[in-house]
């Protein structure tokens, strides 16, 4: 009776310790908001933090958003061209960036590089007790530490999906345009009809501003709750990096059928 | 003499049922240095951490400034901790910062002083711990006895009333480590503090503290000046004091197995006795 006890307590307790967690970050991310006066206070901060996650981003993410580009731009003009469309190569590059593929790979590009970062830093700081000197100096590390890195990263994740749409395109019109010969006129004026500016380029940032705020929220919590050694400082920066990638992708999915 | 520090009747662990600290009672008294010393394991840096309101006590009472710690909410707390100055073992500076926005810090998130009145206050404390014309250093240039030195400025930037000191003397080389125990009585009395000191380094304490309470397994078990402390019979401060292998402080670690006979040895031949 015992043994299957313990089965279904087994079996059920990845179940609690998700809820648990979810009850945590969600504990973190009202304290957050209430302390998000501190950092407008200390802009410089802020700024700080949009240098170490956004502008020591944009390598990384402006040439992987040309390479996609270049893929799609590949892919839709052998696709297009079974079917006579070669014309449409503009607007398929245009939409699949703008809707899906820019916010969802520059947040996860973004987790890979600026989150997996602040889980290390934050991790490492309450390994030496860094946290705990900052507490006892009656410094709240939550607005101290915590919050710059939330608002640094939700400004960054927006502003780098711009960046990685533009490069795409450039991608894109690189292989179609140079590359494959395809009318420059056409490719510009088919994405100009296609693409609603509304719909497609608003819709899209409101998607990278909400993966924004998911994986800095993911990549502090998971610093906070490191195990103060060099193991589990590693384990949480593996675990920001999955996790991200794992909520965006549930998120776009949500967010694309309430938007589109 | 007034408290500054009344513990009652304190018990405290992570799991109720595993109490690190049990029913423990102390009383620390205004511009005295107080020691608590023991071995490792015996609770002493468990206490510190609850007079500083890190962790809440599960049953009595730990009063700071009259305040009963475990009653107040969050924004109580680091109030509280305006007034208190705490220097962790290995320093904790902050990595990314430099050694003078280290000690200015405090002095930053607290005040609106001005940045020139700021910047002679750090040359000051620097100055006080022998370290000034370090304020460019980062913390990655210090030695491990700058560091503490530099962490030791940077906990009395705002002239605390308390100070709380976890094992300030451990890894340090018998220079640093008087230059140490020199600037903790220093500072103490020329700044009116009390201080509680964390230690097993039972040579550099004697020579600085006033009064001394022995933990052991939790509990306190001895207490006395110092001059009580070296003249006691008590065998726990008897073994501590002189470092003797044998005596009531085990060596060995309490559990149920039974070495020889996993080891399949013929007699009892178990650790250093």
């Amino acid at each position: 009776m015992k043994k299957v006890y313990n089965a279904i307590a087994h079996l059920g307790s990845p179940f609690t310790t998700f809820i648990l967690h979810l009850g945590r970050i969600t504990n973190l991310f009202f304290q957050i908001l209430l302390s998000l006066g501190y950092p407008f206070k200390k802009f410089s901060l802020v700024v700080k933090e949009i240098h170490f996650s956004g502008v020591r981003s944009i390598v990384i993410i402006t040439v992987s958003g040309w390479f996609v580009g270049m893929v799609l731009g590949l892919q839709g003009y052998n696709t297009l061209e079974r079917f006579g469309s070669v014309s449409m190569l503009g607007s398929v590059v245009a939409l699949s960036l703008l809707r899906e593929l820019g916010p969802v790979l520059s947040a996860i590009l973004f987790a890979s590089r600026a989150g997996s970062g602040m889980t290390a830093e934050i991790g490492l700081m309450k390994a030496t007790e860094q946290i705990d000197a900052m507490s006892v100096m009656a410094v709240d590390p939550i607005k101290r530490i915590v919050a710059p890195k939330f608002i640094g990263g939700v400004i960054a994740v927006p502003v780098l999906s711009l960046l990685f749409n533009t490069a795409g395109i450039w991608g894109g019109y690189f292989v179609g345009v140079i590359l494959l010969r395809l009318d420059k006129g056409t490719f510009w004026s088919q994405m100009q009809n296609s693409v609603n500016f509304h719909e497609d380029v608003i819709n899209g940032l409101i998607k990278s501003f909400i993966f924004g705020i998911a994986v800095t929220l993911i990549a502090v919590y998971q610093g906070f709750i490191a195990k103060p050694t060099a193991e589990g400082v590693s384990l949480a920066t593996t675990n920001t990096v999955v996790s991200s990638a794992l909520v965006v992708l549930a998120l776009d999915f949500i967010l694309t059928a309430l938007m589109f | 003499m007034e408290n500054i520090v009344s513990i009652k009747n304190v018990t405290f662990g992570y799991d109720e049922d595993k109490p690190i600290l049990k029913n423990i009672s102390l009383s620390i008294p205004q511009g005295k240095i107080t020691a608590i010393m023991g071995g490792s394991g015996s609770g002493k840096t468990t206490l510190l951490r609850l007079i500083s309101g890190q962790y809440k006590a599960n049953k009595g009472s730990v009063k700071v400034f009259g305040q009963e710690v475990g009653a107040l909410n969050n924004r109580e707390i680091l109030k509280l901790r305006r007034n208190c100055g705490m220097l962790f073992q290995f320093g904790a500076l902050f990595t990314d910062m430099s050694v003078y926005e280290n000690v200015a810090f405090s002095l930053k998130e607290h005040t609106n002083l001005p940045e020139a009145i700021i910047d002679k206050i750090v040359a000051m404390k620097l100055e006080a711990v022998g370290l000034f014309g370090t304020q460019n250093m980062m913390p990655q240039e210090l030695s491990g006895g700058m560091a503490r030195r530099i962490a030791l400025a940077r906990s009395i930037a705002l002239d605390p009333k308390l100070m709380l000191y976890d094992e300030p003397f451990t890894g340090l080389d018998p220079i640093s480590l008087n230059v140490s125990a020199m600037l903790i009585k220093k500072l103490n009395d020329a700044l009116g503090q009390t201080s509680i000191l964390v230690t097993h380094d039972i040579e550099a304490s004697l020579k600085i503290v006033d009064y001394i309470y022995f933990m052991a397994d939790g509990e306190v078990v001895a207490a006395g000046t110092p001059e009580e402390v070296q003249k006691t019979d008590n065998p726990i401060v008897r073994q501590f004091v002189d470092g003797k292998v044998n005596g009531p402080f085990s060596f060995e670690y309490n559990t149920p197995l039974d070495y020889t006979s996993y080891m399949g040895l013929p007699n009892q031949m178990r650790g250093l006795s």
